[in-house]
């Protein structure tokens, strides 16, 4: 993009000599303002940026509000069913046009000036027109909506990007691509966005947000009262079935891995111990009968977490959701959740999906919050001057290049992975995906 | 019928921000209700707790327990330490009585500080209350929240 990159080079952030054994960050990237507002124009208003699901726009006309960085950005459902993107702004004064997050609209009329855009994103009304710009023929298309340069949906995810040179989204989605069609190919009638969400500021920089999501090296340690308080519940109510939670991953004594899934995106799965307790498991019979028996595995085995580079994670684990990321600030970040579900799925399914929800990973459960205290407690240390760096090296002796047999079976192909979810080897990945957008050209 | 639901509402408050926990508890039925919607849109909430993502939805007073009781282990990383937290309640109402239940609202100012610092946030509460044996209880409570893009975790007793 015109003149949006930054002249200081920050490379020399992410000490990255693998060969030695040194893989190392300065602790300063999630502190550091000059860091910050280079990462918001090379990263977030310089590539694909998860914006919505498609369930949240279902008609034509619906639009869904949010934001591309420092840019705020609307998602509008066109007559034919495709999807285009405007800067979120009129383009008379940039009154934001939206008077809702989330809505349906004829047009979109600007409620400071009374000026309106078609769905399309025309012109199609300026107030007092004659009066102001003359009897002559006036042509109105100069004041049309900018159109975010590129919005692609794979599979219901949407995605937008400002910068227009960014390769096809299922490129840039490299191996993430296969992690999202397992969530996907598991239910026959699709995905859609569960009414409610719940939105929350964290005081930490927006990349812990991220690095936690795909955390399997904490879950032990901070999820073990989570554990513990669903056993107390389960012993103390007599559970049963898909009331009781899919604990034997928490124990972190159970199989797991960790993949660098490729352009940055993250993932790392553990295996179920008590797989029927997840809503997924009513489709056991439906998924063996449709699919091969390795990605029949992966859907209903193995609970996984996906970081998509640079702004949402997608949870499959016994409840589903997508977590978006936006960065406020070096030192704020707002995130917002929602659950993700099977279309037409029965009533026990969508309850015990949401009750899992929320029993863990609202700001609210018994979980998350937990993550939240533990990533802030991080960025407090982060600013200790003369400790500087985070060693990701973890796992680096027993790491494999390319896909090890279960990614094979599950038809992905990372560009390494791991034999256990406790490695950070994932987050070499994310950091070498960092420093190339950070790096001056 | 007003002093006696006033009274059950504002020992509420006191044994929270005492960390009274049982006494707390023991104000709730045990088929109670404790339910957060959340906002579906700037000025609408989710109707159906059942089928709909809610910021608490509590069936039983069993779940207020599973609350308790991670607190109290001391080994949940955002309650240890806890926020403290001070409500203020006002502007009760007794909504309306029948055979069954009491209907009554109210307001409510918390204040809270900790890692976060401070944190002044509303709510309204509506309350359903039964008399058990001669004893006002809690049977059902409905927490809007005013402010409701959260900053930091928070938990049953930050409602």
């Amino acid at each position: 993009m015109d003149g949006m990159r930054f002249e200081k080079n920050f490379t020399a952030l992410v000490d990255d000599r693998v060969a030695e054994g040194v893989f190392r960050v300065d602790r300063s990237v999630y502190t550091d303002q000059e860091v910050f507002d280079a990462e918001m124009a090379q990263i977030f208003e310089g590539g694909w940026i998860y914006l919505c699901h498609e369930s949240q726009i279902p008609d034509e006309g619906s639009y869904y509000a949010t934001d591309i960085g420092f840019t705020p950005v609307v998602v509008i459902r066109q007559k034919d069913g495709s999807l285009k993107t405007f800067i979120n702004a009129c383009s008379h004064r940039a009154a934001i046009l939206t008077p809702r997050k989330q809505g349906k609209a004829r047009v979109l009329t600007c409620r400071f000036h009374g000026w309106a855009y078609s769905r399309e994103g025309r012109c199609v009304r300026i107030k007092q027109e004659k009066e102001g710009f003359g009897d002559e023929e006036f042509d109105r298309s100069s004041y049309d909506l900018k159109a975010v340069s590129r919005t692609e949906s794979y599979r219901g995810f949407v995605f937008g990007s400002l910068e227009e040179n960014v390769p096809p989204l299922r490129e840039a989605l490299a191996a993430a691509a296969g992690w999202i069609d397992l969530m996907v190919e598991q239910s026959p009638d699709g995905l859609e966005v569960v009414p409610g969400s719940s939105t929350y500021t964290i005081h930490g920089n927006w990349k812990m947000q991220i690095e936690n999501s795909v955390d399997g090296h904490h879950v032990s340690t901070v999820h073990r009262v989570f554990a513990n308080t669903m056993r107390n519940r389960e012993e103390r109510d007599g559970l049963t079935g898909m009331a009781r939670t899919e604990g034997g991953r928490i124990t972190g004594k159970v199989p797991s891995g960790a993949y660098d899934l490729g352009n940055g995106h993250m993932a790392i799965w553990a295996q179920h111990t008590t797989p029927e307790r997840r809503p997924v498991y009513k489709k056991k019979n439906w998924l063996e009968a449709n699919f091969p028996s390795g990605k029949v595995d992966w859907i209903l085995n193995r609970g996984r977490n996906l970081a998509v580079f640079p702004n949402v994670a997608l949870m499959d684990n016994p409840s589903t959701q997508i977590r978006r990321v936006r960065p406020i600030s070096p030192d704020r970040t707002e995130v917002t959740v929602y659950c993700i579900a099977h279309v037409g799925e029965d009533d026990e399914a969508r309850a015990a999906r949401l009750r899992k929800f929320e029993d863990f990973y609202l700001t609210a459960g018994m979980a998350t919050s937990d993550d939240m205290a533990a990533l802030e407690d991080t960025y407090l240390g982060s600013h200790a001057r003369a400790a500087r760096w985070n060693d990701f090296t973890r796992g680096l002796h027993s790491m494999v290049e390319g896909a090890d047999q279960l990614a094979t079976l599950g038809d992905f192909e990372p560009v390494t992975s791991s034999e256990s979810w406790e490695n950070e080897t994932l987050y070499l990945g994310f950091y070498r995906r960092w420093r190339e957008l950070m790096s001056v050209e | 019928m007003l002093p006696e639901v006033s009274d059950l509402i504002n020992r509420e408050s006191k044994y929270l921000d005492q960390r009274l926990w049982d006494d707390w508890l023991n104000l709730y039925s045990d088929d109670a209700v404790f339910w957060a919607p959340s906002w579906s849109n700037e000025d609408t909430l989710i109707e159906d707790p059942k089928t709909s993502l809610n910021m608490v939805f509590l069936e039983g007073r069993g779940r207020l327990e599973d609350r308790v009781f991670r607190i109290e282990t001391e080994d949940s990383y955002a309650s240890m330490p806890l926020d403290r937290t001070v409500h203020v309640v006002g502007n009760i109402t007794v909504d309306g009585t029948n055979n069954e239940a009491i209907h009554a609202s109210a307001n409510a100012i918390v204040h809270s500080y900790g890692r976060h610092g401070a944190q002044t946030t509303g709510r309204l509460y509506e309350y359903v209350l039964s008399d058990l044996e001669g004893r006002l209880t809690i049977k059902q409570k409905k927490i809007i929240l005013i402010d409701d893009a959260v900053a930091g975790p928070i938990d049953i007793y930050h409602f």
